[in-house]
């Protein structure tokens, strides 16, 4: 779609087909506001509830649902989505670039993310919401003791979640190294797009853990997998792979805000960050480390001293670099002109809170006392003032981005008594829960002597929630009739953002922005053009597209599958649900697919180290990495769950290894061939790139028939393969795996048999997906042959990574 | 008092609680002292430094420099230092406890309780394998060592913590694993036990009294437990009025 048909903010079609970064930073505040408000009422609910001693408005399990959502509502679908809202706004901006590298995944990230919280919340509307806490702790978390399909429902709503947070950490990586505007080198990128490209980094690889627990989680919940109610470490296997996303998730949700302070405290100071490089150094020890602490969520659980002492170690090293980077801030307010604006207020109050969340974090870290802190309200005020100080950098964010995003002033009086109302409220309603420690976490009632702190923490939570009708109000009558925004309304403030107008037009800035000569500068854009070189991929001429239905609608068609997977077993109508979402969701990615989107890389710019590296092949090392985290963590899982039971006494489902044997050979014929299609597409040989994306099929087809006749011959059930086959394409999973004999469900050996390979197996149809869209391509449009057989390159680093998955799959569950 | 001295053994027995307690006071203390420290550091020159009292600055940064940092690395080096010396030293001291709490204090008498977890009860059985359901006596003075678990049989359940916290105790109890843990009661009373992980609708209700009595009252109850255990759990020993 060319720009003039591009429609304006004020029609609804353009936030639909939008994938400008600008629209979809905006989609991304506004829906986070409204998970926040959604949140926040569930917050108040929990604090009215604790307002007495006694039973009051809701029951244990209504208690227990509110809790849940409250976490996994403003941990996931608040804090991330609204400091991701201004990375999409502001990051390009930053670094000086158009947009994201991908800009169509972009919008796809976003409506994920968008249909996840619908999911989530179609969940409460099922009998009830998942009621584990946000943590999940298994055997809890699975239908035997939380039978409604809610629960399934949420779990699904979390993995849809971690889909789109995949997609945008792809783009973001990507973007960031290789869209910066030239002579912006690393070292040089402003703060706040340096704590965005470590947590992107962190998410990349959590979030990957959590994408494996959920799946596994799914696989008990849908098809009776029996991981987590294992004896043999069911329970604790969760709390690890939880924890190991869990701990990085901490800093996921921080450094945002702590990009924000960085940047604010230098604006507002009118100050250079002191110690800046130390601080970079810093953030980059604390994304090393955060995956190297998650056992001190679990002192209590039966790991060795040995361990946990170096658990123990880990942890207090982690906190030593926050030290520095607060040391540093203060530091800069010295020989300063400190203005106190709202947008300082916010962050200047947020770092008292993030020193107090701190001190209380150390007395966590020492074993003896977390033994007894564990589970109790000592935890909730800490992290509360660690990650809502977060959230209270963010909301200095919002004042300080307002006027850039939407070209209108905010009053000034009313986001000062917003932050006073808001400070005040954080810490009558958070210090209380100090002053209560010693309540269990999570109980809908207690003691009467806890009283008098509960009910002042309910009076704060009340004044913090007050504290917002003040800032949408504000909000609201800015945007409608606030004052025109200058370009740059901070003095001082010296990043690119505010260089351009505000709001900035479509394509960001007049010029392409440099940093050749050491400060920015605009050189003209048809010069630029010019006197580049030409590479594939760029049309002299064209314009950059901005819009596309795809996104919003294969997110769509992805809510009608879940919701349908989720009941299963349920009702007819799930089925028919489910079949019909699976369909559309396939046939919105064909249709993506066949769409002919312009989003141009930049001519030059600053890409060390990854330069000559186009971004889709950049793309694939990044989404491959986080898919090896994913095998990663199943193989994990399977020799935990082996260890508890017995490394010896374990017995391999498959009696006999020979079809394996045969499979490993064939799938590893296929990365030869793959290869071969390679070649002959760089010698512009057509009927050569074919045969060989075609053998390829073929050798993929020969795996998944041995597959499904090994399954077939391990489920008795189904005699033949047709009638296999027959029961898959029917849906028919009740006897396909809940039926006697060595089903799913036979045994732990059975489950992680099947889960594991059948990950594998879904990874081999993607796979046939891709390279049959290729050899499609190739024969109806003579492609890949014109020079550009960059698609095959990447589609075949895919495949190679399937058949390496399963050269690590084949010994583990057959022979060894 | 400021020392931590013990060998784990011999006659500096501590229970839990006071372990705890000096711990925890100190570092309330230097945490408060930290904190009051920062934080008045930060508002004193954050008042200081306010714009309407500031001199023009001399090298301001201006929109669409490269940024680059402002110096000041030795101090920043220094405070760092200092916070990571006092953070480090807090640890190590408090390490020096973990081993005495994590495996309790040598004692040629104790006695052992297994505790098992399940939606909503603790069941609590002694050596002589009577069981009692949310009521657990142990004698004063004396070292008693948990196993703590969740119920698999006949029904699997879900991960409890069980936790008294007047005493100080905390263990978590999950399904198919056994954690230890110890207690020494030196002040007869009735202490509530909770669980400390969500575990369900019934979560705040799963409860249990701990009661301690003297260790003469506690044999004879015992003995009772052994011969008529109906008996026994009719009559649950009371604790002395102190």
């Amino acid at each position: 779609m060319a720009e003039h048909s591009f429609p304006p903010r004020s029609s609804v079609k353009r936030w639909l087909v939008t994938t400008n970064h600008k629209d979809i930073g905006i989609l991304y505040i506004v829906s986070s506001l409204f998970f926040f408000i959604f949140g926040g009422i569930l917050a108040l609910l929990i604090r009215t509830q604790l307002w007495t001693s006694g039973e009051f408005i809701l029951s244990g399990s209504a208690f227990g649902q509110a809790v849940t959502a409250h976490g996994l509502v403003m941990v996931f679908f608040f804090l991330s989505p609204f400091a991701f809202g201004f990375a999409n706004y502001i990051v390009p901006l930053q670094i000086g670039a158009d947009d994201l590298a991908f800009p169509r995944l972009n919008a796809l990230s976003y409506w994920l993310y968008f249909f996840a919280g619908m999911v989530f919340i179609v969940s409460f509307l099922q009998g009830g919401t998942i009621e584990a806490g946000w943590t999940l702790y298994a055997p809890l978390n699975l239908p035997a003791f939380m039978p409604s399909p809610g629960a399934t429902t949420a779990i699904l709503a979390l993995l849809m979640f971690v889909g789109s947070v995949t997609a945008s950490t792809i783009n973001f990586i990507v973007t960031i190294h290789t869209h910066k505007a030239d002579g912006l080198s690393l070292w040089h990128l402003p703060m706040f797009t340096w704590s965005i490209l470590l947590t992107v980094w962190m998410m990349l690889i959590a979030f990957a853990a959590l994408a494996a627990a959920l799946l596994i989680l799914g696989a008990d919940h849908i098809f009776g997998a029996q991981y987590f109610t294992a004896t043999e470490g069911g329970g604790l296997l969760w709390a690890h792979l939880f924890w190991f996303f869990g701990h990085p998730e901490v800093y996921i949700v921080f450094f945002p805000a702590l990009g924000v302070m960085l940047e604010t405290y230098q604006t507002f100071t009118g100050r250079r960050l002191i110690g800046r490089k130390w601080v970079i150094l810093a953030m980059i020890l604390v994304t090393l480390q955060s995956f190297l602490v998650w056992m001190h969520h679990m002192f209590l659980t039966t790991i060795n001293l040995e361990i946990k002492t170096l658990m123990m170690a880990m942890t207090i090293g982690i906190s030593l670099p926050f030290d520095l980077i607060v040391f540093a801030m203060i530091y800069t307010l010295l020989k300063g002109r400190i203005r106190y604006t709202t947008p300082f207020l916010f962050n200047f109050g947020a770092l008292l809170l993030f020193i107090l969340g701190g001190i209380t974090g150390v007395f966590l870290g020492a074993i003896v006392l977390d033994y007894e802190f564990r589970g109790t309200y000592w935890v909730v005020a800490h992290f509360h003032y660690v990650m809502f100080a977060g959230g209270t950098a963010l909301i200095g964010g919002l004042y300080y981005w307002w006027p850039k995003i939407t070209g209108k002033m905010y009053n000034e009086f009313l986001g000062k008594l917003h932050f006073g109302i808001y400070f005040i409220g954080f810490n009558l309603l958070y210090f209380s829960m100090f002053l209560s420690w010693e309540m269990p976490r999570r109980v809908f009632t207690y003691h009467t002597g806890l009283e008098t702190y509960n009910q002042m923490a309910t009076i704060g939570g009340i004044i913090l929630g007050a504290s917002f009708l003040i800032m949408f109000y504000n909000l609201y009558t800015s945007y409608l009739s606030g004052p025109d925004a200058p370009d740059n309304p901070w003095e001082y403030s010296r990043t690119a953002e505010w260089a351009t107008s505000s709001p900035p037009p479509l394509e960001n800035f007049e010029g392409v922005p440099t940093y050749r000569n050491g400060f920015l500068e605009f050189e003209d854009r048809n010069a630029v053009a010019d006197g580049g070189h030409v590479e594939h991929g760029h049309e002299p001429g064209r314009h950059p597209d901005h819009a596309s239905w795809w996104p919003v609608t294969i997110s769509f068609a992805g809510f009608l599958m879940l919701i349908g997977l989720a009941g299963l077993g349920e009702h007819f109508a799930y089925e028919l649900l489910f079949i019909g979402g699976a369909a559309f969701v396939l046939l919105s990615a064909i249709g993506w697919g066949l769409e002919d989107f312009y989003a141009p890389e930049p001519l030059r710019g600053a890409k060390w180290p990854f330069d000559g590296v186009h971004k889709n092949k950049f793309g694939m090392w990044v989404f491959l990495a986080s898919d090896i985290v994913i095998f990663g963590a199943f193989i994990g899982a399977y020799v935990f769950i082996r260890w508890g039971y017995g490394w010896e006494a374990w017995q391999n489902v498959p009696a006999e290894s020979l079809p394996g044997l045969v499979n490993t050979f064939v799938l590893l014929t296929s990365s030869f061939t793959v290869i071969l299609a390679l070649v002959y597409a760089q010698r512009g040989n057509r009927r050569g790139v074919i045969a060989g994306l075609l053998a390829t099929i073929g050798f993929a087809f020969t795996f998944m028939l041995i597959k499904s006749w090994e399954w077939n011959f391990l489920l008795p059930e189904a005699e033949t393969l047709p009638e296999a086959v027959t029961m898959l394409v029917t849906l028919d999973f009740d006897v396909l795996f809940h039926t006697e004999g060595p089903a799913i469900d036979a045994s732990i050996m059975h489950s992680t048999y099947y889960v594991t390979t059948g990950l594998h197996a879904i990874h081999v149809l993607i796979g046939v997906v891709a390279l049959g869209y290729l050899a499609w391509r190739a024969w109806a449009h003579n492609a890949y042959i014109d020079g550009n057989e960059r698609p095959v390159e990447n589609v075949g680093l895919y495949w190679h990574f399937v058949d390496i998955a399963w050269v690590f799959l084949f010994p583990l569950f057959y022979i060894i | 008092m400021w020392v931590f001295g013990h060998t784990g053994g011999g006659s500096d027995l501590r229970t839990q609680e006071s372990v705890f307690e000096e711990i925890f006071l100190v570092f309330l203390v230097l945490g408060t002292i930290v904190g009051v420290v920062v934080i008045g550091y930060m508002l004193y020159n954050g008042w200081r430094y306010r714009a309407s009292a500031s001199d023009e600055l001399e090298d301001p940064p201006v929109l669409g420099e490269l940024p680059v940092g402002q110096g000041g690395g030795k101090k920043l080096a220094l405070s760092f230092a200092l916070s990571a010396i006092i953070v480090l030293s807090l640890i190590v001291w408090s390490y020096s406890a973990v081993i005495y709490v994590d495996q309790g204090p040598e004692m040629e008498e104790n006695m052992e309780v297994e505790i098992v977890g399940a939606q909503f009860n603790w069941d609590f059985t002694y050596e002589n394998g009577e069981t009692l359901t949310d009521t657990l006596v142990i004698p004063e003075d004396q070292l008693v060592r948990f196993s703590v678990t969740a119920q698999t049989e006949p029904r699997l359940d879900v991960w409890h913590t069980f936790g008294v916290t007047e005493l100080r105790i905390k263990a978590d109890a999950i399904p198919g694993q056994t954690a230890t843990e110890w207690v020494l009661a030196d002040q007869q009373g009735v202490y509530l036990a909770e669980c400390f992980e969500l575990c369900g609708a019934g979560h705040s209700h799963m409860t249990a009294d701990v009661i301690v009595v003297s260790q003469e009252e506690f044999d004879s109850w015992y003995e009772l437990l052994s011969e008529d255990p109906d008996e026994a759990m009719e009559n649950i020993p009371e604790p002395e009025e102190n």
